[in-house]
């Protein structure tokens, strides 16, 4: 009886453990060929070709500049804060990557006797730590500008600080109507929830809060037309100015991470999760392939956005959180509560 | 109010996108093709690059529907050269016939201005449509008479040779009249 508890818990360990190599694995080499992915699209509607020489269609691109960002030189500045300069890509890496343990890929699957999970930590709060997790990545940001004593980078640091702050309410109100119409913060029970509404999806009540939220991703992630901390036109790169070699690849794995998880985090909240998509559930059953061209699609979005807009302004961007997406938000937690009342 | 409802729906925005995703769309299949459509990137070393008919590039002297060369040193081309970067030498020949000893051009100095073709009442020297004659010395680019002459094989092979004056240039040659002793 003990020894066959303890070969359970050994078993569960294990499990555990190939979950996580298969979600890093399988996370990793979603951000090697989102960058393809980019960089391809890009060029495409700015009709060039883009990367065509390493590999076929250049497919190897990513994995050569990962060799060449590895091999390169660790530069630190000499009068940098040479300890907050090295942990600053890492709180922002590990932000990143800790966000993906509450992402539910697939509902749940049984293997023999043992149920496998599509998330790696089904926790009630995962909502809550996703929101956490990235605006934890603002502290690697302002610590690593703050520690390149450069002013490009210090500039590009205190950029990303108002502007996480500022985005993040707007996002944080946005997912406040899913929240109130699933009933739960736990990631899988919103998915499930919506399958069991009326409209399989929340985008379409909360269409509001949808457009809201993928105002509010753009900012958060730094990117086109918010990337105001890393312009490049003004701040030479941002507040990774002074960094290269794997540093650097880190800050960039991280933006990519998080660019993946709020897509997910979209899919997840607004677009049905694993489900199929309303209509097409003849094709395939319900798995993670739909949650991956659910991403995928979003994915597509934040690039199609970043080659079709211009830069905002700073005061126009603050104008847009806290005029514009913020009341939006709260109109939209007060019409869905009176919703809620008015068909209970 | 409509001000605001373009604000709230992004109306400007969602145009411009469209015309990203048209551009997009249209060009989706270009990297698959030999010849570009809507993409514009020229994947030059790979595919090269035709030169337009008259293009005018690396010299060649040109040779008679014998194999020999037109050219009798008369010295015009060196003489309206621009830039001065043809050197001519004869000497007399076995015959008493003047002969041209050598005829070098320094291909660097060139400016291309065809001024030389113009000039040449025979009709001598040409530039060719090749383009593609990089090299790691500057003795390289000095040509002399017998890469010049193979220029005129490689480049200028058959009718292309043979309609080049008629195409692009008046045809001088054919103001004088040559005779036998003429040359």
């Amino acid at each position: 009886m003990e020894i066959a508890g303890a070969f359970d818990t050994l078993l569960n360990i294990l499990g555990i453990l190939i979950k996580m190599a298969v979600v890093i694995g399988i996370g990793m080499l979603h951000v090697a060929y989102a960058t393809w992915f980019e960089r391809k699209v890009i060029a495409h509607m700015q009709i060039r070709l883009g990367p065509m020489e390493v590999g076929w269609h250049g497919l190897l691109q990513p994995i050569a500049d990962g060799v060449k960002l590895l091999f390169k030189e660790d530069i630190i500045p000499a009068k940098a804060d040479r300890y907050v300069f090295m942990i600053a890509p890492m709180i922002c890496f590990f932000a990143a990557m800790s966000s993906l343990v509450v992402v539910p890929f697939f509902g749940s699957f049984t293997l023999g006797p043992y149920e496998v999970k599509g998330v790696l930590a089904d926790i009630n709060i995962g909502l809550l730590f996703i929101l956490a997790m990235s605006s934890l990545g603002a502290y690697g940001l302002i610590m690593a500008g703050w520690a390149s004593n450069s002013k490009y980078a210090f500039l590009g640091g205190l950029r990303s600080s108002a502007q996480v702050i500022s985005y993040e309410i707007a996002m944080g109100l946005s997912l406040v109507g899913v929240m109130m119409l699933s009933g739960s913060m736990n990631l899988s029970h919103i998915v499930e929830a919506q399958a069991a509404s009326s409209l399989k999806w929340y985008a379409f009540p909360q269409f509001l809060a949808f457009i809201v939220f993928c105002v509010a991703a753009l900012a958060e992630t730094n990117r086109t037309p918010f990337d105001l901390p890393e312009a490049e036109s003004e701040l030479v790169a941002g507040y990774f100015t002074e960094y290269s070699g794997f540093r650097f690849a880190l800050f960039f794995l991280a933006e990519y991470l998080g660019m993946i998880i709020m897509a997910s985090l979209g899919t997840v909240c607004f677009l049905g999760g694993w489900n199929p998509i309303p209509g097409f559930g003849w094709l395939l059953p319900p798995g993670v392939w739909w949650f991956l061209v659910k991403v995928y699609a979003l994915f597509f979005m934040y690039v199609w956005v970043r080659t079709t807009l211009p830069r905002y302004r700073y005061d126009q961007l603050m104008a847009i959180g806290w005029k514009l997406m913020i009341p939006l938000a709260l109109f939209n937690i007060f019409a869905t509560g009176i919703w809620k009342v008015l068909f209970p | 109010m409509s001000g605001l409802l373009k604000k709230l729906f992004l109306l400007e925005i969602a145009q411009g996108m469209a015309l990203t995703l048209k551009v997009w769309i249209t060009g989706l299949f270009d990297p698959f093709r030999k010849d570009n459509k809507v993409i514009q990137t020229r994947r030059y070393p790979k595919v090269p690059r035709y030169s337009e008919s008259g293009f005018r590039g690396l010299h060649a002297l040109a040779k008679d529907e014998n194999g020999k060369m037109k050219c009798v040193g008369c010295g015009m081309c060196a003489a309206i050269c621009p830039s001065q970067c043809i050197y001519i030498h004869t000497a007399e020949g076995p015959d008493f016939k003047k002969q041209v000893t050598s005829y070098r051009i320094e291909v660097l100095r060139c400016v291309y201005c065809a001024l030389c073709v113009e000039a040449c009442p025979y009709g001598a020297i040409v530039l060719t449509e090749h383009y593609e004659y990089s090299d790691y010395h500057r003795e390289d680019f000095d040509y002399d008479m017998p890469r010049l002459l193979e220029n005129w094989d490689k480049y200028m092979a058959g009718d292309k040779g043979r309609n080049y004056f008629d195409k692009f240039w008046l045809p001088k040659a054919r103001l004088f009249s040559r005779t036998k002793s003429a040359s």
